[in-house]
């Protein structure tokens, strides 16, 4: 009895130490990067990372490259616990407004001596640039940035007797007012937006010259109930109310899409990225066409937000050197006009070339670089207001305040 | 003298195996949740590998959030609430699966057991698409059966209703587990024992309240505790269902709470601080649970 009880216990430890070692070989053994990109690049431009794949794989033969496309709801949870299993990816994507916090807690390499194996690194669009260093030291390279734009129905502005994209705010309410009198269907409003789409939304707090909090005397400050953030949330919710769906007031931009109700027919406008233009409807895609939001001053753009994504190598990575040459394959002349080519800011200004979306770049807001400001983000304190605003549930100016003395709070934590 | 020594220890060696997996599953994991409980523990220490002691200043910081507060009492009533719906809805459909003619009795097993099957994820998913605001087939039934216009009506509009909706979806993944438990338990009640009652004119009320309860009692207390304990912890549907980007203090539920302090905000010395918490709650909470269960054991 008791060497069977003793044979089970030795098969037992055997067999652990035998799993421990395969796991271990199979890590050391494993000419493979390992690559976070985000889904955007799977649904957006799979070519772009084939290209980099197989430019990577002819100069460093024997390697292999395993992309792992992520999320953009959960896919720093999942980083953070790479990091603590001590097995992080080679690359990976990290969305502007969440780098700060990661640069901060020294997350990622100093790249700063090899800036210049990087395609274009002296023409870096700024606000990308800026968004990669901390502290004077470079820990990102950017990838590629997108700008906001009205995407539209080209028919229905044109039965509506609409002949040029609108040259203000104003014109463009007006514009919508036609659109809505001329064309009636099931649910129909001439425009969409999801109300609780800080992205979009504060646009108009940008517009009048608000913004969303500043920095002096060692402290952030909260700003959104300034003068001028309130004029902006103000004529937001006017707008909102006049063209957009009641029931989209506390609605996010995730669910449903707005181009998902563009190509049923529910709207003849929305307002989000540049590349919502892939994914209007096969019916639909012939008429749509993209301008640049209006300003409230005539002949002028609302500044839109300027979102995009660096890349950037964890310090826990094995594979330092391949991990930048992939990252300089991706990101590329030839790969970066091909980004362009599907409706995607380039990273470097010298290949601008005048499109509706490198239009709408030249006027644009970044959130506040600070640490916290993720923490902003995941709070959903932004949304909140909004949507506090847009049903009426408290005055623009209370809804403000309070968002405003959260945002402080949140960004002076220590 | 070696043979003695060595039959002393076969149990000891019989219940090693259990021990050394209860250390790696249980005791470790504990003791490291406790160790950065009592730690600064950010995306910095984590990076870093350790961070520094700071007592019971994580505790501190959680009890003086007043957010904690709100959401310990929010939970306490969504937990009432789901944990009486179920435990109401699966004595009445246990009931009804008793009276039931055969083929209509498996073709309602097997619905719950089809339930019982369907992972929480796919489940929230398919909730989504039915409520949707633009699509949700929810929207459509209602308004073409005249009951309003519910064109565009969004089921996620307050934090109550978004609670509300995950209540439906935990109820109804609750039920098989219970309806076929009380089922089995309903089985146990002897017939001749009702069938006295109702010819001493019991009523139906009656004959439940004084002949079917007390058998089906110590089954209906246990599924109750374990209800309590599962839907007090719930964050899967919640979380899910309302999705992050509407997530708010308002909405908050224990477990939410804890995703979002601790993993979402990266502050990893104060979830652990807030898992502490919960744990005390749940075991102060299964006292009762326990009790009964020993209790039951010295009866029989």
């Amino acid at each position: 009895m008791r060497y069977r009880v003793f044979a089970v216990v030795a098969a037992a430890l055997v067999l652990s130490v035998v799993v421990a070692t395969t796991a271990q070989s199979s890590r050391a053994a494993g000419q493979t990067l390992t690559v976070w990109l985000q889904v955007d690049a799977q649904n957006g431009w799979p070519q772009v990372v084939a290209a980099a794949n197989s430019a990577f794989k002819s100069s460093h033969p024997g390697w292999n490259v395993n992309v792992q496309y992520q999320s953009w709801g959960d896919h720093l949870q999942k980083f953070d616990a790479t990091i603590a299993a001590n097995n992080t990816p080679d690359v990976i994507e990290m969305g502007n407004t969440e780098m700060t916090k990661y640069m901060a807690a020294g997350a990622f390499s100093n790249i700063s001596a090899y800036k210049g194996n990087f395609d274009n690194s002296g023409h870096w669009l700024a606000g990308l640039k800026k968004s990669s260093m901390f502290n004077g030291k470079l820990y990102g390279v950017p990838y590629y940035a997108g700008s906001r734009l009205v995407t539209y129905r080209t028919d229905l502005f044109k039965k509506a007797g609409v002949k040029k994209a609108p040259g203000s705010l104003k014109k463009f309410e007006a514009d919508l007012a036609r659109v809505k009198s001329s064309h009636k269907g099931k649910g129909f409003t001439p425009f969409y937006m999801a109300g609780t789409d800080w992205y979009s939304a504060l646009s108009f707090v940008y517009d009048y010259g608000g913004t969303i909090a500043t920095f002096s005397h060692g402290k952030w400050h909260g700003a959104l109930a300034s003068k001028k953030s309130v004029a902006g949330l103000t004529a937001y919710k006017r707008f909102f109310r006049s063209t957009s769906p009641k029931s989209a007031a506390k609605l996010n931009e995730a669910n449903p899409a707005p181009y998902t109700v563009f190509s049923q027919n529910r709207t003849s406008a929305i307002f989000g990225p540049g590349w919502f233009s892939c994914c209007t409807g096969k019916k639909y895609t012939k008429v749509t066409g993209q301008f640049v939001m209006p300003s409230h001053k005539s002949g002028k753009s609302m500044p839109g937000f300027l979102g995009g994504s660096d890349l950037a190598v964890p310090a826990q990575s094995n594979s330092q050197a391949q991990a930048r040459a992939w990252i300089a394959d991706f990101t590329n002349t030839a790969n970066e006009k091909a980004l362009q080519a599907v409706g995607n800011i380039p990273n470097a200004t010298n290949l601008l070339n005048g499109t509706v979306n490198d239009r709408a770049a030249k006027a644009s807001w970044f959130v506040p670089t600070a640490k916290h400001w993720v923490d902003v983000e995941n709070g959903n304190i932004l949304r909140t207001m909004l949507g506090q605003i847009l049903t009426g549930q408290l005055s623009v100016k209370q809804a403000a305040q309070t968002a405003s003395a959260n945002i402080a709070y949140t960004l002076n934590q220590s | 003298m070696w043979r003695r020594v060595a039959n002393g220890s076969v149990p000891y060696l019989l219940v090693a195996p259990v021990v050394l997996v209860l250390g790696a599953v249980l005791a470790y994991p504990i003791y490291y949740l406790v160790r950065i409980s009592l730690e600064k523990f950010t995306l910095f220490e984590l990076v870093h590998g350790a961070g520094p002691y700071i007592g019971l200043g994580n505790f501190r910081s959680v009890l003086h959030d007043s957010i904690f507060w709100h959401t310990l009492l929010r939970t306490v009533v969504f937990t009432a609430a789901n944990v009486s719906l179920t435990i109401v809805g699966g004595t009445l459909i246990a009931l009804l699966l008793v009276r039931l003619w055969t083929p209509v009795r498996i073709l309602l097993t097997v619905g719950l057991i089809l339930v019982w099957a369907m992972p929480p994820v796919v489940a929230v998913q398919v909730w989504i698409w039915m409520t949707n605001v633009q699509n949700g087939v929810l929207n459509y039934i209602l308004t073409q059966l005249h009951i309003g216009n519910y064109d565009g009506h969004n089921w996620f509009g307050t934090p109550f209703s978004q609670l509300a909706m995950a209540t439906t979806l935990i109820v109804w993944g609750a039920l098989p587990f219970v309806v076929i438990t009380l089922y089995a338990a309903l089985s146990q009640v002897p017939h001749e024992l009702v069938e006295a009652a109702q010819i001493d004119g019991a009523r139906a009320w009656r004959v439940f309240k004084d002949v079917t309860l007390p058998v089906i009692a110590p089954i209906l207390y246990l599924l109750t505790c374990l209800s309590i304990l599962w839907d007090f912890g719930v964050f899967t549907q919640v979380f899910l269902l309302i999705q992050q980007p509407a997530i708010v203090p308002e909405n908050y539920l224990m477990g939410v709470y804890l995703f979002e302090k601790g993993f979402l905000a990266a502050d990893f010395g104060r979830g652990a601080a807030i898992s502490i918490l919960m744990l005390v709650i749940v075991a102060a909470m299964s006292i009762f649970y326990v009790r009964r269960m020993v209790r039951v054991g010295e009866v029989t």
